[in-house]
């Protein structure tokens, strides 16, 4: 790890402040660390100045009621996964909080920083390998080991997000806060990340120089809806997503009102499926739909060499998670 | 408490004779004629008589391991310390085209640079520079400060690569090595031909990494002068001071070996490695101590590993299962190493076989031995193959094994395994399971062998205090196998102690002469040697009381009411005992005898598993494994080490495996993010049975043969499940899934 | 070190283990950190169930917590004296802002505390996991001086081979360490599970110590052990 200034600030403000100083170099932001730290003693992230966020008060709320439940950026993943007002509200939340690593990890992962995290693709985080998203000039997982790699929205980077919080969220219809030098920015997570072929491809996210998330605010569910998360990881013990597949429905009777399906692992950014979510409205659903719906979802799926499994993998993740919210 | 080697000497060298022990040279297991002393065999009490052995004893070292306070090399803190790290080369082979060294020594804090490689790099993450600081953080900048550059040479990676016309060379020689070969080809072929049923496929095993958690190094504590302390990491406490005293300038005897405690070595850690010379050289150089630990990336790449193998069999039997034919032809794939293959048919019997093995070089680090070299490789494919051939044929898979097993005892050890596993409720005995649902069970079977057997040259040294102590003592070390323990546990049961009133030594080049912890013979040289110094520990204590009790020598026995002589009543005890030595106290040593161990352990395994065709998930329920051990010191670390085996196969045969892009030179999975290890929910219900129908009252080690045959089981189980065969490990859901015809 | 400062003493000076002189000793601020809850003592039923489904909430408020009035604390660079609170003892050591606790622990502090393993230095294998506050977290990917104010705990905080822990007692009952590197990590995950719930459940047992690797393949036994000392917690609190 490279040496740094490690900055304490007192306000949302100063640590942004800090941050886009004139002399401040190459400033990080610091939450629960866990991403950050290992970018660091892998020298992907040799920040001049790193601004501790833990430092600032009250970014670390969570709030349920008004209609809607406030997560600060900096609330700690073990609190997503315990509080019992996010188990019952907002279930696809917590599932994914508590799929996230490992306990010792998820003391504390904050919902920011899970939502911030780069990518976990072998050579983007092997410093040798000046892979596209380094800066180089190609994605070497195009044409070499791409078994983990993006089946949707793919090129010309192939990572997948591998936040398991992401999905979960868009698929409850979040909305996510930034705050900047410029002031304050509202948009839906969805439009938070970016594909590699819309944007700079070295970055995931919209997010300037300089500005932080805040917060996250989901809205309070309608009566008889339910979500869920599923993930399917190759060990299951401590291991990031090979897919996953957020699911947030209405259902009346049976018969789907709404629906919101999100995949995880399978595209650079949490992958909305609406072929899936159109497939659903105002049918019962069955196990024939679900099936249906799965197929809609991974319609538009491209994998490269060695990753084509994930597209039965992934439909049978959605048909599952679609049964599993009719049962 | 100290114990300088005080032995009482033997008596005059009695005659030697001759017998027969197998020996691991560097994983290989050789059959070799040694001499050992023609003295009265010794023997191990009747297993009915065993008060302490044969029981479940904790470890000794359990509360210092589980509380921290066990000091491993990675711990060890002297004086004046400096910290050093390594640069490897990013490449598998590469010039080495620049190195900042006046920035390195630059760094604050960096008090020594050492270049070790200068012009070029020939297997990927071989070691170039060490950098040696004050703190950790600074070595890590001194290496950052050399800006190293490198250009790369054309490698070979891969065993396509390497087997190309007009591949790059690796070393001198050809990429391919001559063929070993056994049996006679065309009476193989022939007897293929005339078989009922015959199948070939080919088998591949990636290469495995040993993994230990506490990587390999070294703290070697030079401070000038003639004497020097070198702790290091590894299997073989009595292997490296030599070597150390040799680069340090020293005199062979003034440098002591130490390992305390070692966090794992499976067979990579033996002697000091390169780390350990650098840290020699540095420590040499600056006259201050050095702590060269290798981080885990480097672990990784240049610690060594279990070979790989690509291999291609043909199989046929007659009409009532028995193997007729076998030709068997395997590549290795042991990076700048040959590699270890076993012989196929392994522990099966073929009318005729034919078999011919090649390694395969590449830019590589070599492998190394790793528990039950070539075994498990061999295992995967002749277990495979008999499967294949069963359904082939429509046999019962556990018939199929019973009629072709090499030994009786795994016919034995079959029926009781597959009796714990369920084998005849399983609906799917003789044709696989087909994968329509999403809990698909299967079951798999293995058998492995392992030949064990002692060293020789293993000596241990009793003493018994006049306060009533008693220390036991072999520079033998314990990786956590037990030897701490079942050393005292071996004088406990002598002397009629509890074990907690005896101390183990060992982990100390002066101790007695110890032995390597490779191909499980530490079990086999050190108990014998202990138990052989207890003997006559108590015969030179029975002298000693006879003379001041006035009684004949023979009639003494001690026992856990104390010291008793057949012509008295009354009982001594042990501490009123001890009192009457002089004081001085009373030590003896103790030689390795043939009559105290057994060779040739077998072991029989089965996984009942359950794979779920909709993601390709294997989750492995149940593993049961019957293993011969001899006479077990303790069944407590028994079981434990038996259990340890399963679960690494387990990895072998569902997670592991390096991963490389050969055109980058880059190894993608040098970290245990990638590199995927079972965890806690990996982990299946076990029954681990201790084989008591092996009578044999000889001990023997264990730790190999539990841990070969576990893959090719639960490899076996997959396909019993849903008819996925998937002959390529490790077993993940995507290999499943196009196993199944599911991935179009 | 580079200006000689390398402390600490030694004699580490024993903390009064109320909040109110805590919070004072860590600069007055406003919510220095919950100490951890008391932990699975050496003695037999030692363990208190102090960190409930609470503990996130009141950990997390001690994340927010800014290390201070103290001004001296909000710019940290190059080599600086910090004060940390391990195992119920307040220490100073020097580090630099990018000492992860992991190294400070067993190379800054004085004397060394090295039952926390340094394995991967990646967040992958558990060997270093400590308590902050109670709660369990990799020590190799946590900043030394991100911790002031922050109860920490080693394994040396919960028994010594003298005066073990139920869960280190049974660790040593049921085998549950071969070459050992591995089993303070799970001694600590572990601890942290019952500490929640003595009752824990295999399942939740396992989930508890999903983050941490054995190489040896200990993990029946490390379960037994860790059912054995939940039962025999569970009982001593009635």
């Amino acid at each position: 790890m490279k040496s740094f200034r490690f900055l304490n600030p007192a306000s949302l403000d100063e640590a942004i402040a800090l941050a886009t100083a004139p002399d401040a170099g190459d400033a990080r932001f610091l939450a629960g660390g866990q991403d950050l730290l290992t970018e660091m003693q892998e020298h992907l992230a040799e920040p001049d100045r790193v601004v501790n966020l833990k430092s600032v008060p009250g970014l670390d709320r969570i709030e349920a009621g008004g209609g809607r439940l406030r997560v600060g950026a900096l609330a700690t993943l073990v609190r997503l996964e315990r509080e019992a007002a996010v188990r019952a509200r907002w279930a696809a939340l917590s599932e994914a909080a508590a799929s996230v690593a490992s306990p010792q990890i998820r003391s504390c992962a904050t919902l920011g920083g899970n939502l911030c995290q780069r990518p976990r693709c072998a050579y983007y985080r092997i410093e040798e390998a000046r892979c596209l998203k380094k800066g180089g000039t190609e994605c070497f997982a195009y044409g070499g080991s791409n078994k983990y790699s993006a089946i949707l929205g793919g090129g010309p980077s192939w990572i997948v997000h591998p936040s398991d919080l992401a999905p979960a969220l868009v698929a409850l219809d979040a909305e996510i806060v930034l705050r900047g030098a410029g002031g304050e920015r509202r948009l839906p997570l969805e439009k938070f990340y970016v594909l590699p072929a819309d944007g700079d491809v070295t970055k995931e996210t919209v997010l300037a120089p300089g500005e932080v998330v805040t917060e996250v605010v989901v809205p309070e569910p309608p009566a008889g809806a339910r979500s869920t998360y599923l993930k399917f990881r190759e060990r299951e013990s401590y291991d990031f997503a090979l897919a996953a597949v957020a699911a947030s429905l209405v259902l009346q009777d049976g018969v789907v009102r709404t629906a919101r399906i999100c995949l995880g692992g399978v595209a650079p950014v949490p992958w909305r499926a609406p072929q899936a979510e159109a497939a659903l409205l105002g049918r019962r659903l069955d196990a024939a739909l679900a099936k249906q719906a799965a197929a809609a979802a991974l319609a538009g799926a491209a994998p490269l060499e060695q990753n084509a499994f994930k597209i039965p993998l992934t439909k049978t993740l959605v048909e599952r998670a679609l049964l599993a919210l009719a049962r | 408490m100290k114990l300088e080697p005080r032995a009482v000497p033997l008596q005059d060298a009695p005659p030697k004779r001759k017998v027969k022990t197998t020996q691991v040279v560097n994983g290989i297991e050789t059959e070799v004629e040694i001499e050992v002393e023609d003295v009265p065999a010794g023997q191990w009490p009747p297993r009915a008589s065993l008060r302490v052995l044969n029981h479940d004893i904790p470890r000794v070292d359990g509360p210092v391991k589980v509380s921290g306070a066990a000091r491993y090399t990675h711990d060890v803190r002297v004086p004046g310390m400096v910290w050093a790290r390594l640069l490897l080369s990013p490449l598998p082979r590469a010039r080495v085209a620049a190195l900042d060294l006046e920035a390195a020594r630059a760094v604050p804090g960096v008090v020594h640079v050492l270049v070790v490689e200068r012009e070029e790099t020939g297997w990927l993450g071989q070691p170039v520079a060490v950098v040696a600081a004050e703190t950790l953080e600074a070595a890590g900048d001194g290496l950052r400060a050399l800006a190293a550059r490198f250009e790369p040479l054309p490698w070979v990676v891969d065993h396509a690569a390497a087997v190309r016309e007009g591949a790059p060379a690796v070393g001198r020689g050809a990429n391919v090595g001559r063929p070993e070969t056994d049996g006679d080809e065309a009476r193989a072929r022939a007897a293929l031909s005339a078989s009922a049923t015959r199948v070939r496929a080919t088998y591949t095993v990636p290469v495995q990494h040993h993994a230990s958690l506490e990587t390999h190094g070294v703290v070697v504590d030079y401070r000038g002068g003639e004497d020097a302390v070198v702790y290091c990491s590894t299997q073989y406490a009595q292997g490296f001071a030599a070597e150390a005293a040799k680069e340090l300038g020293l005199k062979a005897g003034n440098v002591r070996g130490v390992v305390e405690h070692m966090g794992g070595g499976f067979g990579s850690k033996f002697g000091l490695d390169a780390q350990g010379l650098y840290a020699c050289r540095i420590a040499k150089e600056l006259k201050r101590p050095v702590h060269l630990m290798l981080d885990r990336r480097a672990e990784f790449l240049m610690s060594g590993n279990r070979s790989g193998t690509s291999m291609t069999i043909e199989a046929g039997c007659d009409a009532q299962g028995s193997l007729t034919g076998l030709v068997a032809e395997a590549w290795k794939h042991g990076g700048l190493g040959r590699g270890s293959l076993s012989g196929l048919p392994y522990c099966y019997k073929a009318g005729a076989h034919f078999r011919d093995v090649r390694s395969v070089r590449m830019h590589l680090d070599a492998s190394r031995a790793m528990r039950a070299p070539g075994h498990p490789q061999a295992s995967f494919g002749m277990e495979s193959i008999l499967d294949e051939l069963a359904y082939a044929a429509g046999l019962d898979l556990v018939e199929i094994r019973r009629r072709n097993a090499a030994h009786p005892a795994w016919v034995r050890q079959l029926d009781r395994v597959a009796r714990e596993i369920g084998w005849d409720q399983h609906p799917h005995r003789t044709q696989p399971g087909k994968p329509d649902r999403e809990e698909c069970i299967g079951i798999g079977f293995g058998i492995s062998n392992w030949g064990s057997g002692g060293s020789s040259d293993c000596e241990a040294e009793v003493r018994i205090e006049k306060d009533g102590s008693v220390v036991v003592a072999c520079a033998a070390q314990d990786l956590g196998t037990g030897t701490r323990m079942y050393m005292a546990a071996i004088a406990a049961e002598e002397f009629g102690l509890p074990v907690a009133a005896v101390t183990a030594r060992l982990g100390d080049s002066r101790l007695p002469t110890g032995v390597a912890s490779g191909g499980s013979v530490t079990t086999p040289s050190v108990a014998p040697a202990v138990k052989d110094a207890c003997t006559r520990a108590r015969g030179a204590f029975a002298a000693h009381l006879a003379q001041v009790l006035g009684r004949s020598a023979e009639g003494f026995r001690f026992g856990p009411d104390g010291v008793r002589h057949d012509g008295m009543t009354e009982r001594l005890a042990w501490s009123k005992a001890c009192g009457t030595l002089p004081a001085e106290g009373l030590s003896a040593r103790g030689k390795w005898q043939e009559s105290l161990q057994t060779r040739g352990v077998r072991c029989t395994q089965a996984a009942q598993v359950a794979v779920d065709p909709g993601t390709g998930r294997v989750r492995v329920l149940h593993m049961v494994c019957l293993q011969e051990v001899g006479l077990a010191l303790n069944r407590l670390a028994v079981k434990s080490q038996i259990q340890g085996g399963m679960i690494q196969a387990l990895g072998y045969a569902l997670g592991e495996g390096r991963q490389l892009d050969s055109a980058l030179g880059l190894q993608l999975n040098a970290s245990f993010e990638e590199y995927k290890i079972p965890h806690a929910l990996e982990i299946p219900r076990m029954t681990t049975l201790i084989d008591d129908d092996d009578t044999r009252n000889g001990v023997a080690g264990v730790g190999e043969p539990p841990a070969i045959p576990g893959a090719s089981a639960i490899a076996n189980a997959v396909h019993n499940a849903c008819g996925a065969r998937v002959r390529e490990l490790p077993i993940t859901p995507d290999k499943v899934l196009l196993a199944l015809g599911k991935v179009v | 070190m580079a200006d000689g400062t390398a402390r600490t003493d030694g004699a580490a000076e024993p903390v009064d283990l109320s909040r109110r002189v805590f919070l004072r000793g860590a600069g007055g601020a406003a919510a220095g950190g919950v100490l951890a809850p008391a932990l699975l003592g050496a003695a037999a039923g030692g363990c208190a169930a102090g960190a409930t489904a609470g503990a996130g909430a009141a950990t997390s408020a001690a994340l927010a917590a800014p290390p201070g009035a103290d001004p001296a604390g909000r710019e940290l660079v190059g080599e600086v004296e910090i004060e940390l609170a391990i195992n119920g003892t307040r220490q100073k050591l020097v580090v630099e802002p990018r000492t992860t606790l992991l190294d400070a622990l067993r190379t800054r502090l004085e004397p060394p505390l090295t039952g926390t393993k340094s394995v991967c230095e990646r967040g992958n294998c558990g060997a270093c996991t400590v308590l902050v506050d109670g709660e369990p977290r990799y020590a190799c990917l946590q900043l030394a001086c991100d911790l002031r104010g922050r109860a920490i705990t080693t394994v040396e905080g919960l028994g010594s081979p003298e005066k073990l822990s139920v869960l280190q007692q049974e660790f040593v009952a049921q085998d549950g360490s071969m070459c050992g590197f591995c089993t303070p990590g799970f001694v600590v995950a572990i601890t942290a599970c019952l500490q929640r719930d003595p009752r824990a459940s295999e399942q939740e047992i396992r989930r508890a110590c999903a983050g941490n690797l054995c190489r040896c393949g200990t993990h029946p036994q490390v379960f037994a052990a860790a059912l054995a000392a939940g039962r025999r917690l569970a009982e001593g609190q009635r």
